[in-house]
């Protein structure tokens, strides 16, 4: 029943708060999907999700492959846009207002909500480069804010220490585990609202792994972080509130200490305890 | 094998067979591969190889060798001419008393004699020649014996030639024979019967011109011209002159050029007096000057072949080219060329070559040079006597010379080996001073109708021109394909794509052959006749389309959505027929307005030549065979940037846009470039639209209504007409060997700036 809890290190689990039950009820909301329906042509593969995702808390999103998990935290960004033959029902609201509203600037919505990949992809530029990527975009080139928003992002992705003598060599000189902390500090450099973490880890030996999610918990305080991931004890371990998913559908969604120690499914408690997916 | 897996007879066998069969081919693979590589490579050097092996004999140095030394034929006594024949097998020595020795070059063996004869009591008092073998001898009674030696080549054996007595086969037998052109008896040249103490022969299509200077210091000539009649009967004309003494006591060299129609009268000292000799000219001194400095005489001078050019000679072993050049004013005016190489005595005989702009000295020390004018180069140097030269005679074909020394009666006989000697760096890349130009220039002419035509092989127009084909191919293709490239790989529909990518691709597979003729025959007119309509054409269209993409942002969402995102570009062909249209329908009315009724006129008066085959044409239908390779490799290359990049530049909230300019194109950075290389080298080889819509004027400039000649339609022009392993042919090679290594240098370049690039900028 507890096996995943069991199976989380004994600091995270110190870091997960079990003794009370929280409740998005009271939570102040940042994000809230509303019946939303989303096609690839013919096929759908979102099927009536609710949800409501707290600020400055991290969300979780699991289920097996092909639940529709990653389409969903692309609804979030609009990235969907970029398929062909997406058409999407429902609402997405942002702090009130839907991101699907006609007139929407969509490069506007995602340099407020940022991304991260499964596979870090790092700009073929130098390191202080791909941090200042999203500031040059907005057209930001001063230098002095510039060398201080690297600083700061790095020093916030934990990599500063480690990049800090050859800012200007290629990025793509770094290790998987670098370069996805390096994309981090280029997603938070522009100071966004939402970051959107689509399997941040699974690309990455345990000992990055560890270092991302030791991040993500860091990275809380600031912004309000939804995370894709295959591994459920990642989910266990670094989020407030999971969602199961299956099939296109939202099963069960909770705060992450009860959709783990105590599901109201048995489909979630299947899934959990690892006897499908 | 694993020992862990349970291994049965079957499956051991089979894994076996198996194993050896993929290992054979994978070797077999591996060789096929490796031998195909090495193929290539082998393949190209062999080629850049033979385009050496060809062109190498350009470079190699003259030689000369000796071939033996014999007594003169035909004893002691003062040769007046010694000739050989065109095959330098068959030598003619003419001797002060008349008598003609022929004689084999081989071994002085004597084979025959004739005799001149003149009147009893005159005497030799003068020698001139002329080329192709005219003599003249002036006399002491004022006339001169006119004669020539004529060769009679027979092939006694037929197809079966007989067998000399040392066991060769004699092909062919060469009898050399005196002839009187005008008759026997000698030409009256001075009426006053004065001895001709220098004399000067031309002549021109068989009709001989002399001049002379008398004992009492006049200067009288008179020219001979032959008038067939209907009836066939030959009538000579014969028109005496006398030419005024211009303020000089004696003329030592007396050299008479019939093309120019001008007597050069040469003191010892280094003053020459131009006459313009009559008929055809006015039989006055046309210019004075002095051609060598002061202090310094002439002790040779000789017109080089074609009589243009008057060689100097001087005391000081100095050597030096001369011709008329018009100066601004219409005068044509004796103007010092270039000096050559010194001897480094008085020089006491210059030979003109019979074939080629190229001429031996030599000076009192018995130093010989040989030298081409127009490369302006020496081609050897060698010491060959040790006195004064008596004698120096050059073969027609210039690959035999003898010469004997002051003092002595053996004659040297040499070999030369001279056979490319036009060729320097200076007459291919350097602006060189042809014979007629009032200017150096860099010209290419290859061939003319006459042999002594001086040929102009500059590559320095051919190599422009294929700059200039490719700079237009490429200000026309460059856009085109990268602003394709870059819409159809991104932005475009991927259902449009599919159709748009292999047509674009289908027109680049289009034989040059079809553009060529089309540009030539079709676009060239056209454009002609509607100049205005092409240039607002070419100005109008991106503005229409801009302005079109402008329209299209600011129409109402509902009308946008009708159409299916990516298939915008489909709206844009009824604008751009559009323009075409209007620009086509304005040409005239422009032309009436601004150009007065006629570009082409109003062009050329103002000082920009129009022709019809021009660079424009070129330009447009080069960039229609270039544009296609560009665009379809640098397409694949944007099309390859990986979409987690441009995912990373869109999540971090960057327009496309954006994301094209500093994502998508650094990435296929490498690749575009490649694709701008490779239509650069298509278009510096392309051939058939050169050919075809240039109009092959190897003309030197970068006017767009001009046009040029390339280098490699040089070669598809003139190669069929070149002699095999001539100066010409090899010439052609030189520059398919610069063709060559322009490629070479180009993709080399290349080929470093995208390893570099794709270092830089290639994603994971």
């Amino acid at each position: 029943m507890t096996a995943s809890l069991n199976r989380r290190p004994p600091e995270l689990a110190a870091l997960v708060p079990q003794s009370s039950k929280r409740d998005l009820n009271q939570a102040d909301i940042c994000l809230e999907v509303q019946n939303l329906d989303l096609y690839y042509g013919d096929k759908q593969a979102l099927r009536g999700v609710n949800l409501r995702i707290a600020r400055h808390q991290v969300t979780a999103f699991i289920g097996p492959s092909g639940c529709g998990k990653s389409t969903l935290l692309r609804c979030f960004n609009r990235m969907n846009d970029l398929v062909d033959g997406v058409r999407v029902d429902g609402r997405i609201l942002m702090n009130g207002s839907d991101i699907n509203a006609r007139g929407v600037d969509v490069a506007a919505l995602r340099r407020r909500v940022g991304m991260v990949f499964q596979k870090p992809n790092p700009l073929p530029k130098s390191i202080y480069e791909n941090v200042a990527y999203g500031l040059r975009l907005q057209g930001i080139n001063s230098r002095r804010l510039l060398d201080e928003v690297v600083e700061r992002s790095l020093r916030g992705a934990a990599l500063w220490d480690e990049v800090k003598d050859r800012l200007n060599d290629s990025a793509l000189g770094l290790s998987g585990g670098q370069q996805q902390r390096l994309v981090i500090a280029r997603a938070i450099a522009i100071e966004p609202e939402v970051l959107l973490l689509d399997e941040p880890a699974s690309a990455l030996d345990p000992i990055s792994t560890l270092k991302i999610e030791e991040l993500i918990y860091e990275l809380k305080g600031n912004y309000t972080i939804l995370i894709v991931t295959h591994n459920m004890q990642q989910a266990a371990r670094v989020s407030d509130y999971t969602a199961f998913m299956y099939l296109g559908e939202m099963v069960e969604y909770d705060d992450t200490n009860t959709l783990f120690t105590n599901p109201a499914k048995q489909q979630t408690e299947d899934y959990v305890t690892g006897r499908y997916g | 094998m694993n020992s862990s897996l349970p291994s049965t007879a079957v499956s051991s066998s089979i894994s076996a067979r198996y194993t050896r069969l993929r290992h054979t081919k994978d070797t077999l693979a591996r060789y096929v591969i490796g031998i195909g590589g090495v193929s290539v490579i082998v393949a190209v050097l062999l080629i850049a190889f033979y385009l050496f092996y060809v062109v190498l004999p350009l470079f190699v140095p003259a030689r000369i060798h000796s071939q033996g030394t014999y007594p003169m034929p035909g004893g002691v006594g003062v040769t007046s001419f010694l000739t050989v024949d065109e095959q330098n097998e068959i030598a003619v020595r003419v001797k002060e008393d008349g008598r003609v020795v022929f004689f084999r070059v081989a071994d002085g063996v004597v084979t025959g004699e004739q005799k001149l004869t003149w009147p009893t009591g005159s005497t030799v008092t003068s020698v001139a020649s002329a080329p192709s073998g005219y003599f003249a001898l002036g006399l002491s009674n004022g006339s001169a014996l006119f004669f020539t030696i004529e060769f009679a080549v027979s092939y006694p054996g037929g197809a079966a030639p007989p067998v000399a007595g040392d066991g060769t086969r004699v092909h062919h037998s060469i009898t050399p024979n005196l002839a009187y052109p005008l008759g026997e008896a000698p030409l009256v040249v001075d009426e006053k019967g004065q001895a001709l103490q220098h004399l000067a022969l031309g002549v021109e299509e068989g009709n001989p011109t002399l001049v002379a200077t008398t004992a009492d210091q006049r200067l009288v000539g008179v020219g001979f011209s032959r008038e067939e009649n209907l009836m066939g009967d030959v009538q000579v004309n014969r028109t005496a002159f006398t030419l005024p003494q211009e303020g000089h006591e004696g003329a030592d060299y007396l050299l008479l050029s019939t093309a120019q129609k001008s007597l050069y009268a040469i003191a010892l000292d280094g003053r020459v007096v131009v006459y313009d000799v009559p008929p055809n000219g006015a039989g006055m001194a046309r210019e004075q000057r002095k051609l060598t400095q002061s202090g310094v005489g002439v002790s040779a001078a000789e017109l080089l072949l074609g009589g243009v050019s008057l060689l100097v000679g001087g005391t000081d072993g100095s050597l030096a080219q001369w011709f008329p050049v018009r100066s601004a004013n219409n005068i044509q005016q004796l103007t010092h060329i270039r000096d050559f190489a010194p001897l480094p005595g008085a020089v006491q005989r210059i030979i003109p070559a019979h074939r080629m702009k190229g001429f031996i000295a030599m000076d009192g020390s018995g130093q010989l040079g040989l030298y081409h004018a127009t490369a302006h180069r020496t081609l050897l140097r060698k010491k060959v006597m040790s006195g004064v030269p008596a004698l120096v005679t050059l073969s027609p074909r210039g690959d035999g010379a003898m010469w004997q020394e002051e003092g002595s009666n053996n004659l040297l006989v040499y070999k030369v080996v001279n056979e490319y000697p036009e060729i320097s760096w200076s007459s291919l890349w350097e602006k060189v001073w042809y014979e007629g130009r009032s200017a150096p220039a860099y010209l290419w002419q290859s061939s003319a109708e006459t042999n002594d035509f001086e040929p102009k092989m500059s590559l320095v127009p051919l190599t422009l021109g294929t700059l200039k084909a490719a700079f237009f191919a490429m200000l026309v293709a460059v856009p085109l394909g990268i602003l394709g490239a870059m819409y159809t790989a991104y932005f475009m529909a991927p259902q449009m794509r599919t159709f748009v990518k292999p047509t674009i691709e289908i027109m680049g597979a289009m034989p040059t052959v079809i553009l060529g003729f089309l540009a030539g025959l079709w676009l060239a007119p056209l454009m002609e006749q509607n100049l205005p309509g092409i240039i607002l054409l070419l100005v109008s269209l991106p503005l229409a389309i801009f302005l079109a993409a402008w329209a299209w942002s600011r129409l109402p969402q509902k009308i946008r959505v009708r159409i299916p995102e990516g298939w915008e570009a489909a709206l844009l062909v009824p604008v751009v027929i559009g323009t075409g249209v209007v620009a086509f329908e304005l040409s005239e009315p422009l032309e009436v307005l601004l150009f007065d009724g006629d570009v082409r006129y109003w062009l050329t008066s103002h000082g920009i030549p129009f022709n019809q085959r021009n660079s424009l044409v070129v330009g447009i239908a080069m960039g229609f065979a270039v544009a296609p390779p560009i665009f379809s490799i640098a397409e694949d290359a944007i099309f390859a940037v990986p979409r987690h990049l441009t995912l990373g530049s869109l999540a971090l909230g960057g327009t496309p846009w954006q994301t094209m300019m500093r994502v998508v194109l650094l990435t296929a950075s490498p690749g575009i470039f490649s694709a701008v290389m490779i239509g650069l080298g298509r278009a510096v080889g392309e051939t058939m639209i050169m050919l075809m819509a240039t109009g092959n004027t190897p003309i030197l400039n970068f006017n767009i209504f001009e046009g040029f000649r390339a280098l490699s339609a040089n070669i598809a022009v003139e190669m069929p007409e070149a002699e095999l392993n001539s100066t010409h042919y090899r010439v052609l090679f030189l520059t398919a060997l610069v063709l060559f290594l322009f490629t070479f240098i180009l993709n080399t370049i290349a080929e470093v700036v995208r390893q570099r690039l794709r270092r830089r900028y290639s994603s994971l």
